[in-house]
């Protein structure tokens, strides 16, 4: 018995030193995947992943009306705008942050940004044609474009699609 | 670099030094069998507790009217919120199995006598803290169970003398168990573990003061004592391998059965389940409570019951070592008692009618008086094997085991 | 040492055994094989949103929860109409009005599968247990004194084509409220057949180690 425990000992220590690494490897393997569940618990649950779209319906709001929706904990000023309102727009480039009011709109008549000043983050007034922020006294047109203030962008446009008739979805859909 | 780094730590911390005297010099003895696994299996498990617990706290709510919906919330919508979950209610049983099965062992083999009494009763201290802090978190799901299970845990308190209800009221801060004893129980809940964890620190320096015992009961020679590392954390270490797949065929297979289906019903303070049980860790000592026709007297059986345990030492009188494994009416009593705790636990899951009651008042008066003979027993069976003959090998491991200590005692006194 | 074991086992298992068998009033629950089947999922989430949901309801079921059984968005969005994914699934419950009628609020129904014991084998056979009694009373075996008529007739069909077809929905809805009350069931099985597979490779790897590091004391 002893005698074939000598024998197998010269090759041993080496055997021993890959199995013990290999089985070290398996087990931080194990480890690693075994902290997953722990880090993904911490990321948005289902329900509020859920709440990273919002549906609109843009039933009811009267032309040259603004409604105010939350999406993903922010205002969304959603501007039903006159032809004329519209037509005003296309006309002009707004102010330090140039840009088309094509580039801004999917339709014409709709509207659709974030609302929070491009400064720090103060929710504008709808104010004449356009916004106001009380904060720092930027003004923005009626295609959320800066005009004068300290601000300086124009506001943000959240992505959006018009579904069906009447509603739109803002935000992207989970992949 | 790492050197570098070691000698550098090493100069303000014994770290290297620590590593050396508790982990791969640690001498273990050599003959450990299986059964000394589970010290480490329950380490182990408490950190499963501690760490699942607070991924948990960080979605639950701590309010009789959020407390359920949060709990279903964890289940459904965060992200393997049911993994966390049934990983911390499956570790909950886990963690009395493995404590349970480290006592008994402690009992079978003698563990408990001199020098370690001082490991078994912070043993004795981590096991009611357990069980405080399993009764704490099992109200926090705010189920029909939990509801009722803390409502007749806390009115036990009532049966303490001219201050009885006053301190049942302080205990919940309402007159029914309510909001108050929610978020107390789940501050506290949260607090235990982290006592647990001191006492186990505590545990452990008196462990590598009087060393491991052994199968044999002796202390053995130095030559019969090998390194914690390797050989040791190797055997540990498969010992957890063979627990975790215990413990993951209960936890992805069978989460739910140690759950009570009463549970998934929300508390509901107007309506007391058809029969309250409470987990099955607890159901031998409920068995005993409910066994004394008496309120206070069946309150003071159940403390007693479990704080019995501390006196083992003084209790056990005989010189034999190995506990059970050379004593054979010690061995008829342990086996006695195991049998006897197993029916208890059976009478006590079931609703209390005719032979159920008998059957349960016929072993708690077994369970104390197993305790009571024990000095008796303990003493002419020692007289009685020597008288006998012990086989040779004990008579020799008993001498040298009384040389060991009289050399011990000389050198102690010559320091 | 190793009898104590299996004590201990046996301990476990009639501590837990309460979980399974036979009902509380000693009435035995139906032997079922459950379809967990998408399909079967859907018949029976059908059948309970079109005739248990009149009256009991079904807290935590969202309208987007049910694409996981597979449900197509536009089905959904025809169930939903303008309520949005995320709002529960509507209950004709009116709590006074069915208190009035019936003495209690009807019990919710999303976790039912787990909150009674023998779970959706309790479900199928409590709406399988209607009978007529002598004096015409048509009574509940399992839930002797239920509040709910029954609401599948099965306890009034004669036919038995039809009856077979009752059994059959009912079967469904016990699958279905299964789903409701542990919705990643699935999900956790095929976890822990990996979760198993891994442990005891690793398991008998460490046997291994353990195995040559006490060789080297012989």
């Amino acid at each position: 018995m002893s005698q074939d425990k000598d024998k197998a000992q010269p090759q041993d220590p080496e055997r021993r030193e890959f199995l013990t690494t290999a089985t070290g490897v398996v087990a931080g393997a194990g480890i690693v995947a075994t902290s997953w569940p722990f880090i993904a618990s911490m990321n948005p649950s289902s329900e509020v992943l859920s709440k990273a779209t919002t549906e609109v319906s843009l039933t009811g709001l009267q032309p040259g009306a603004v409604k105010t929706v939350e999406w993903q904990g922010k205002p969304v000023f959603i501007l039903h705008r006159t032809d004329e309102q519209a037509t005003d727009m296309d006309k002009t480039e707004g102010g330090k942050d140039p840009q088309k009011d094509t580039s801004r709109v999917k339709d014409p008549n709709w509207l659709v940004v974030v609302g929070l000043c491009t400064h720090l983050g103060c929710v504008p007034q709808r104010k004449d044609q356009g916004w106001f922020c009380p904060c720092h006294g930027s003004v923005y047109d009626n295609s959320g474009r800066i005009l004068k203030g300290p601000a300086p962008r124009n506001l943000d446009l959240p992505p959006y699609e018009f579904i069906g008739e009447n509603k739109i979805l803002i935000g992207k859909a989970k992949a | 670099m790492a050197n570098k780094i070691m000698a550098w730590i090493d100069e303000r911390f014994p770290l290297t030094n620590i590593v050396k005297h508790e982990i791969t010099d640690y001498p273990t003895p050599r003959n450990l069998s299986y059964w000394w696994n589970f010290g480490f299996l329950a380490g182990f498990v408490l950190v499963i507790q501690l760490i699942s617990g607070i991924f948990l706290a960080m979605h639950y709510k701590a309010d009789t009217s959020l407390a359920f919906d949060s709990v279903e919330h964890i289940m459904r919508e965060v992200n393997y919120g049911w993994l966390i979950r049934y990983m911390h209610s499956t570790g909950a049983s886990a963690f009395f199995a493995v404590i349970f099965i480290h006592m008994a062992r402690t009992l079978y083999y003698g563990s408990y006598r001199a020098p370690r009494e001082l490991m078994w009763w912070t043993g004795q201290i981590l096991l009611i803290m357990l069980m405080a802090t399993a009764f704490f978190g099992y109200l926090l799901p705010w189920g029909q169970m939990s509801y009722w299970g803390a409502q007749v845990i806390t009115s036990l308190f009532g049966t303490v003398p001219f201050l009885g209800d006053e301190i049942v009221v302080w205990l919940r801060g309402d007159f029914a168990v309510g909001d108050a004893t929610l978020t107390r129980f789940f501050a506290l809940h949260y607090l235990f573990p982290f006592l647990i964890f001191g006492m186990v620190a505590i545990h452990l320096v008196a462990l590598h003061m009087v060393k491991s015992s052994n199968p044999s009961g002796i202390d053995l020679q130095a030559k019969d004592n090998i390194p914690l590392h390797p050989y040791f954390t190797a055997k540990d270490f498969y010992g957890l391998g063979v627990f975790l797949i215990v413990f993951s065929l209960i936890l992805f297979f069978r989460p739910n059965l140690f759950i009570e289906p009463d549970n998934y019903i929300p508390a509901n303070p107007m309506q007391t389940p058809a029969h309250i049980v409470p987990e099955w860790y607890f159901l031998p000592f409920y068995a005993i409570l409910r066994a004394i026709p008496d309120l206070v007297g069946g309150v003071i059986a159940m403390a007693l019951s479990i704080l019995l345990f501390a006196v083992m030492p003084y209790l056990d009188r005989s010189k034999i070592p190995g506990g059970a494994r050379y004593r054979p009416f010690y061995r008829i009593m342990f086996i006695v008692f195991a049998i006897d705790v197993v029916i208890l636990g059976y009478v006590g899951a079931k609703p209390p009618t005719g032979f159920l009651i008998t059957l349960g008042q016929i072993c708690t008066f077994f369970y104390f008086a197993l305790f009571m003979l024990l000095p008796f027993v303990s003493k002419r069976e020692e007289k009685w094997l020597r008288a006998k003959g012990l086989p040779a090998e004990v008579e020799a491991l008993i001498a040298s085991d009384e040389r060991q200590r009289e050399i011990q005692r000389k050198e102690a006194l010559r320091k | 040492m190793k009898q104590l074991l299996s004590l201990f086992i046996i301990y476990l298992f009639l501590a837990s055994s309460s979980s399974f068998a036979a009902s509380d009033n000693g009435h035995p629950l139906a032997d079922i094989k459950l379809d967990r089947s998408q399909a079967a999922l859907q018949r029976g989430a059908n059948a309970v949103i079109n005739s248990c949901m009149l009256c009991h309801q079904l807290k935590y079921i969202k309208y987007r929860n049910l694409l996981d059984i597979g449900f197509d968005q536009a089905t959904v969005d025809a169930m939903r109409k303008d309520n949005p994914m995320s709002s529960l699934l509507p209950t004709g419950l009116d709590k006074k009005l069915v208190e009035d009628m019936f003495g209690i609020v009807p019990p919710d129904l999303a976790l039912m599968a787990k909150a009674r014991k023998g779970g959706p084998a309790y479900i199928y056979t409590l709406l399988t247990s209607y009978h007529e009694q002598a004096d015409g009373r048509i009574e509940n075996l399992l839930f002797p004194g239920i509040a709910m008529p029954d609401p599948t007739a099965h306890s009034v069909t004669e036919d038995a084509a039809a009856k077979k077809e009752i059994e059959a929905k009912i079967l469904d809805i016990a699958s279905f409220l299964e789903w409701t009350a542990d919705p990643h069931a699935q999900e956790r099985k095929t976890m822990g057949i990996y979760v198993i597979i891994y442990l005891v490779i690793l398991t008998i790897m460490l046997y291994i180690v353990k195995k040559r590091v006490w060789a080297r004391l012989d």
